[in-house]
């Protein structure tokens, strides 16, 4: 995940814009990442539809591994129901087959009952997503509130710093500021007044 | 947003912005609790308490205290199940099928919906647990649990292990898929955190969530499959519930008719459950503006749709049996309308598909108290027909010799009283400490953007 690691990277710098209006946040995510600066992530209350597009993010891998864990799901079912069915102990009532129809809702229950939750540990490992972590990328207090939060590389030069800072201004951040990583958890921080 | 229609009415009303939000669903979490909410939470864990004393009267003395006998061997107690799980219904429909329908109504209701389906599935998990004697060897009479008896394992025909599975796969991913949800919202709680235990507890759950996009990218695609497997599983789990009765030989109860007529009536149950709720909990939390009456009025089109599905399928129980030729099968129903339990079967009938009839009229659909009572009528007729369903068909059975009457004992009430001290200690102690509401989603929908 890049997030994390350009966070605790020695010397890395990240310029934040800070935006109270959603519409503006969106258009401008747009803007900055058309112009080819790279976005790390932005951080929003509400999940945004079309931010995906706008940031450049690919589709997720999870439906993926959530298949994966259904057919496990359903092969420990058939499994166990032809074992203690049909092989270690064969129940035969009223001369019907011992493997039939009867399997079904055991092997769709199941089924879904390992989709689910073999697809929330996949969401929570790939998401770093853990009890009692804290939270390691909190900008700003108000960013699960009403604000949203761009967080932008600043040291490979993509965009003139200058100009990426304007280019927040002029949509609608409320506060921008960039902060340079010393070492773990340990940074400094500056807020970039507005040329206007 | 980009997506919004410009001619339709808000979602939410009041003119809201974010921080509105925000501030007024975790009100009820960030101050100490109303005058209604302490006398409601008492008198709920009153009735929690009957609850303990009458499932630990059970334990002790054993099942003889039931009204069971040889010929009614389910009474009160897979009523109550059914009832219960039937409740639980509508939480899931709200927040998958609604979700996958793209109805954005939902998102005001669908986390007090969730809620009341996983304490609605605890309920109605009390009966057969209890209803087995011996609760504490039960683990390998319901699992497949290797055991001392050598390969005696459970069986996978019978679809009372059916429903095992179906209610436990339903009960945890329920759960999961509520979590799921409230996530984001814990971290807003966290984030406003004053005093040092809200600040761990509410950082524990929230599981270092920070809104990040990409998390959030994620987090919409497992919805949405979690969604898509929902769906199929909530219209499952009664399916299974009504294969406990549609495959047997008893007279009244194998129809093929009854998984899509308990589905019917699991919907119309659950959200019958969901009004008497939230129309209560829109006005004592003061939630009006989330909780409009076009919600309102919305749950109540689905209850009556629901309603005359149940109708239609009394009716055409009635003509199947007709039809059909079969003497015990006409007999049972017969005996149904016009037997010694006649008042069950009409009270059933009254509260099920005349009643929310009543619908069709926009003032019935638009008055809140009128929209309570008529819950009530619906909960009420919901039990009837399961209580209608499971006793009126067992009391009079193929031979006359073992035609017996059933009526509750007290421990069979108090256990049922009971469970609704359980499912509202529970709602209560929910609305207290997780927002009521899915901040996060109704964020979404707001026109104002400032």
């Amino acid at each position: 995940m890049i997030d994390s690691k350009l966070f605790l990277d020695k010397n890395k710098t990240v310029m934040f814009g800070i935006f109270e209006n959603p519409d503006k946040f969106l258009d401008t995510v747009s803007k900055v990442h058309q112009k080819g600066a790279q976005i790390i992530d932005c951080y929003t209350p509400f999940p945004m539809h079309g931010i995906d597009k706008a940031m450049g993010l690919k589709r997720s891998l999870l439906p993926i591994g959530a298949f994966i864990c259904g057919c496990l799901g359903f092969l420990t079912a058939a499994a166990l129901e032809s074992y203690t069915m049909h092989f270690d102990w064969p129940m035969i009532i009223g001369n019907k087959p011992t493997i039939g129809v009867s399997y079904v809702p055991v092997l769709f229950e199941t089924t879904v009952l390992f989709t689910a939750f073999g697809l929330a540990i996949l969401f929570f490992t790939r998401s770093k997503m853990l009890h009692g972590k804290m939270p390691s990328e909190r900008i700003d207090f108000r960013q699960t509130d009403d604000r949203m939060v761009i967080a932008i590389a600043t040291d490979n030069n993509a965009v003139d710093k200058n100009e990426l800072s304007n280019m927040l201004f002029s949509g609608g951040a409320v506060l921008v500021k960039e902060r340079t990583n010393n070492g773990y958890e340990d940074f400094t921080e500056v807020e970039i007044k507005s040329a206007n | 947003m980009i997506h919004d229609s410009i001619i339709r009415p808000n979602l939410v009303t009041g003119d809201k912005n974010l921080h509105d939000v925000t501030l007024e669903i975790c009100r009820p979490i960030e101050n100490k609790p109303s005058v209604s909410w302490k006398v409601g939470f008492t008198i709920s864990a009153i009735f929690l308490g009957l609850l303990l004393l009458t499932l630990g009267i059970t334990l002790y003395v054993g099942i003889g205290t039931w009204g069971l006998n040889k010929t009614v061997q389910w009474g009160w107690d897979i009523t109550n199940f059914v009832f219960w799980v039937g409740i639980g219904h509508a939480g899931t429909l709200i927040s998958a099928i609604l979700l996958l329908f793209r109805q954005k109504w939902r998102m005001s209701i669908n986390r007090s919906a969730e809620a009341m389906t996983i304490f609605a599935v605890m309920c109605a998990a009390i009966f057969p647990l209890f209803h087995m004697g011996r609760i504490w060897v039960g683990g390998y009479w319901v699992f497949p649990l290797p055991n001392a008896f050598g390969s005696l394992w459970v069986n996978f025909h019978s679809p009372l292990l059916w429903d095992v599975f179906a209610i436990s796969t339903y009960f945890s991913v329920s759960l999961v898929f509520w979590y799921l949800g409230l996530i984001p919202d814990i971290a807003t709680v966290r984030d406003r955190a004053t005093t040092a235990g809200r600040k761990f507890w509410y950082n524990f759950f929230s599981m270092g969530w920070t809104g990040s996009v990409r998390t959030w990218n994620r987090y919409e695609v497992v919805s949405l499959i979690l969604a898509g497997i929902s769906t199929p599983l909530v219209l499952s789990v009664h399916t299974i519930v009504s294969m406990d009765f549609a495959t047997s030989v008893v007279p009244g109860w194998h129809t093929t008719i009854f998984p899509p007529y308990f589905v019917a009536g699991a919907i119309f149950s659950g959200f019958g459950m969901v009004l008497t709720l939230l129309v209560i909990a829109r006005k004592v939390m003061n939630y009006q503006d989330y909780i409009t009456i076009g919600h309102l009025e919305a749950m109540c089109k689905v209850v009556m749709l629901t309603g005359t599905m149940v109708g239609l399928a009394y009716i055409t129980e009635f003509f199947v049996a007709a039809y059909s030729g079969v003497e015990y099968e006409q007999y049972a129903f017969i005996n149904r309308a016009t037997g010694p339990y006649w008042w069950a079967y009409w009270s059933m009938m009254t509260c099920n598909l005349v009643a929310p009839q009543v619908f069709w009229f926009k003032w019935a659909r638009t008055t809140p108290w009128f929209i309570f009572m008529l819950s009530i009528v619906v909960n009420v007729g919901m039990w009837f027909e399961r209580f209608v369903i499971i006793v009126t068909s067992l009391h009079r059975e193929y031979l006359p010799s073992g035609w017996v009457m059933y009526s509750p004992t007290l421990v069979e009430i108090g256990i049922f009283l009971g469970s609704f001290g359980l499912f509202f200690t529970c709602f209560f102690l929910f609305s207290k400490f997780l927002p009521v509401i899915n901040i996060a989603e109704v964020k979404g929908i707001l026109k104002n953007r400032e």
